[in-house]
């Protein structure tokens, strides 16, 4: 049996796995709406609202530029 | 059936097996077309869109729910290549989801098509500054030849020098923070398909003293997974006295790297 992630899923941190969940995947939202502000919610409860996706961006280093090539 | 809904957890073009999966009892396999799915009944209580939407302000809610998500996908994809679903992808009935099924056949058809024979894979580079602080004299020529420089020099000039040695270290720093970032990202994009940059998060978020620096997602032939981890071992060596660390974590579902959006 091949051995994953979730074999260590305990010590995965709720942001690792929500930093996955929320907004990847398949991202419709079937019929049951939840907005992107609800799930800004979830982020407010984490206390991740001190670091908006402006500050994250700042924080990136310039090789982010490369970041969306793929080989 | 009345008062439940169907959260979707994954999706794959062969049958899925789920007597591996722990709690499978409230897990049901259904197919549509030449499309299977995992799926579990909820309840309109918790699932609403009234009551899901109190339930996303509930941190104990969305951690017991999410990590039950990534856990049946994790689980069923041990055995199958699987179409992870965002969290918390509901639709009021099997019809409903064989509708959006059929709508969706070809761009589901091309996703596993690129997924199958690939993992994804974490990898986060964090940097200590005050160990890399310490160590860039070793480092920088620029910056042993400037505290040379401050040695010989009379205290006045001195004392203006060493104000210069503070924003040079600064400088210097971050070139070699940009530096190893730079070849690491270089390597894991080497041996991987498809690279995907995602958030840098905080500290506050990581509970670690050190920043992240660098937060990647590679997706890799699963034939060059050990390649991977070997090389990543090679830049922890490297990087790790002068103030660099690695985390590496995977396979994951492959969230980061399916592309249905929204018609």
């Amino acid at each position: 049996m091949q051995e994953n992630i979730i074999n260590q899923s305990k010590n995965i941190t709720l942001l690792e796995i929500l930093d996955r969940v929320l907004n990847k995947g398949v991202v419709i939202t079937g019929d049951i709406v939840i907005s992107v502000a609800d799930i800004d919610l979830v982020y407010v409860g984490l206390k991740l609202l001190l670091t908006s996706v402006e500050t994250m961006r700042e924080k990136r280093l310039a090789i982010v530029k490369t970041s969306q090539e793929t080989k | 059936m009345e008062n439940e809904l169907i959260y979707v957890y994954c999706l794959s073009d062969s049958p899925l097996r789920l007597d591996h999966v722990s709690e499978q009892e409230s897990l049901k396999c259904l197919m549509f077309r030449e499309f299977y799915t995992v799926v579990k009944q909820v309840s309109l209580d918790e699932f609403s869109e009234e009551n899901m939407k109190r339930n996303f302000a509930d941190v104990p809610w969305i951690e017991i729910h999410a990590r039950d998500h990534i856990r049946v996908i994790g689980e069923v994809m041990k055995k199958s290549t699987v179409i992870p679903f965002k969290f918390g992808t509901i639709f009021n009935s099997e019809e409903s989801l064989g509708k959006f099924i059929q709508n969706y056949s070809g761009s589901l058809t091309e996703n596993i098509e690129n997924i199958k024979g690939k993992e994804e894979w974490s990898v986060k580079i964090y940097c200590n500054r005050t160990l890399l602080n310490q160590q860039i004299v070793k480092i920088s020529d620029d910056v042993r030849t400037l505290e040379q420089e401050i040695l010989e020099s009379m205290p006045g000039k001195a004392f203006l020098l060493k104000r210069k040695k503070v924003e040079l270290i600064e400088k210097e720093v971050q070139k070699v923070m940009q530096i190893c970032g730079q070849t690491c990202f270089d390597e894991l994009a080497a041996l991987s398909e498809h690279t995907k940059i995602n958030n840098i998060l905080p500290k506050e978020l990581t509970e670690r003293t050190d920043d992240m620096i660098l937060n990647v997602s590679c997706f890799v032939n699963q034939g060059r997974v050990k390649e991977l981890l070997s090389a990543i071992g090679e830049l922890l060596k490297k990087y790790k006295n002068v103030g660099f660390d690695i985390a590496v974590a995977g396979p994951w579902p492959p969230f980061s790297f399916i592309s249905i959006k929204e018609k």
